[in-house]
Order: C-alpha cells, then structure tokens, then sequence
C-alpha cells in the first residue's frame, strides 16, 4: 500500500499489453462472448475494424492500480466513476495514471479523490474518470 | 420477449432484468486474475463481480444481427471486501432510456448482494445500443 497520501500525489503508474488471447480469457472469465470482443470474422464487419477489449477490462486495471495504493480500503468504500472514450485493441499497449486531486475528511476518516486516465500507446485516452478511497492513518 | 433475451422496445424505464445469480467460485477468479494480469489477494477483484454482472444483462438483450451494444460509461461503489467462493445475486433495472437517432443509451442501475443479502456494490452504467 502506499504511504504519504496527500494531494498531487502521483500513483505508481501501471502499464498493460492488450492481446487477443487475455481478451478471451476475459470473455470466459466475465461470461461476455459478445462477437465484437471475440469474433474476428465478426468484428471486421463493423465499425470497429476487428476485435475490441471489454470496456471493463480496461477499468480493471484502473481497479488494479487503486487496490496496490489503498489495498482494503478500496474494495470497502471505493468509488469509481469512468467513461469509456476509446477502444483498446489487441497488440496496444495501455497505460494507467492517476492523480490524487484532494483530500477530504469526513467524520473522521480521510478520502483521497483521485482522477485517472487510461492512454494507448499513440496518446488517446481510452478511459478517464475519478476515484476514491479511504486511507488510514499509516498512509499519511 | 424470445426465449431468455429481450428486445429494445421492451427495455423500459422500470424494466427488471431477471435476477441473475452466480458463484464467484476460485477457478472463475483465477481466470479473471490471468485476464488482467493481477495479483489474487484472497478476495474477488471488485470488477469481476461487476463484469459478470453486466455481461449476464448484456446477454440477454437481443440486438440485430451484425449490430454491437457498447459500453459507454460506469459508475460503481464498492460496499465490502468479497470472499472468493461467494455466491453473489444481481439486480439490474433500467431507469432511464434515451433515443439518438439511430442509437439509443440505456442508463441502468445495478445492485449486487452476497447470500447473507449485504449489498457489496452498487453502480449505474450506461450501455449505446442500436434502436
């Protein structure tokens, strides 16, 4: 976890490679068979040009980051809210920054409000959004 | 409504997806884990109980063929910590339905709760799909 919490602290960056087959283990995981993730032959036929990564699969690694600075505490009080603004497609490479924006206390406990975004490789930001976690006295 | 899907005209503002409930058994989390390239701690990653949750919705509406629903944006509060092995029950509505010409955006509000009926999360999602 991380210690000295305070505002414009930068969490540990995170950095993830996109690749077909963790789309589909993704897809076996989560239940989402949805073609555009898993179908080629599909997916060529749309919009999209070929296969996407699920949108969630890109907010887990914002998950990830904010479980590896707040450990407990995010999975018991967190707070995510994240637009998805880009696709991520296998052979990407997304990186994970956040921010810790302020802090507020409320009835005692500390909050630290955090921004994020996720960008690929050319700069785009794929998801970008804000989130919060509690933190105990020891990260201060 | 055909078999166990549901079209866009029916997707109301008050519309209940059936419940959907599974177990968030250790194979499930490994692979979830293996996915995402995490480190398992004990308890569930907190989005692999919202991903199950929004695929079991997005399964069952029925689109046209060749057409994509996407997922457009994701709120989400995290109540407490899930033990791997738990058995999770999630309730989904719509509670707002907005048409854009071709595209309409589903805005819905979903609840996940443990057996002993403790809520672990809650969020609202926004979903763009063909209307």
């Amino acid at each position: 976890m991380l210690t000295d919490i305070h505002e414009g602290k930068t969490l540990p960056p995170v950095v993830k490679h996109v690749t077909q087959e963790k789309i589909n283990l993704y897809a076996e995981a989560s239940g989402d068979y949805n073609p555009i993730h898993v179908d080629e032959s599909f997916a060529v036929k749309t919009p999209f040009g070929g296969t996407i990564a699920h949108g969630m699969l890109n907010l887990a690694y914002v998950s990830e980051m904010m479980t590896a600075a707040f450990g407990r505490n995010w999975l018991s009080g967190g707070r995510l809210r994240a637009k998805f603004k880009e696709v991520a497609r296998p052979g990407d490479t997304l990186t994970i920054n956040s921010t810790v924006n302020s802090i507020e206390k409320r009835d005692g406990v500390s909050y630290a409000n955090c921004s994020f975004e996720v960008r690929n490789q050319k700069g785009e930001v794929v998801v970008a959004g804000e989130a919060t976690a509690k933190f105990s006295r020891g990260q201060e | 409504m055909q078999g166990n899907t549901v079209n866009y005209e029916e997707l109301v503002p008050g519309y209940e997806f059936p419940l959907a409930s599974y177990e968030l058994s250790a194979s499930l989390v490994s692979k979830y884990v293996q996915a995402v390239d995490g480190a398992g701690d004990g308890f569930v990653p907190p989005l692999a109980i919202t991903a199950c949750a929004i695929a079991t919705m997005a399964g069952s509406i029925s689109l046209p063929p060749g057409t994509v629903a996407i997922h457009a944006s994701q709120d989400l509060e995290f109540f407490k910590p899930v033990p791997i092995g738990t058995t999770v029950e999630c309730h989904i509505r719509v509670v707002q339905k907005i048409a854009r010409g071709k595209m309409g955006m589903l805005i819905l509000e979903l609840g996940i709760f443990d057996q002993g009926k403790e809520k672990v999360q809650s969020g609202k999602a926004t979903i763009a799909l063909p209307a």
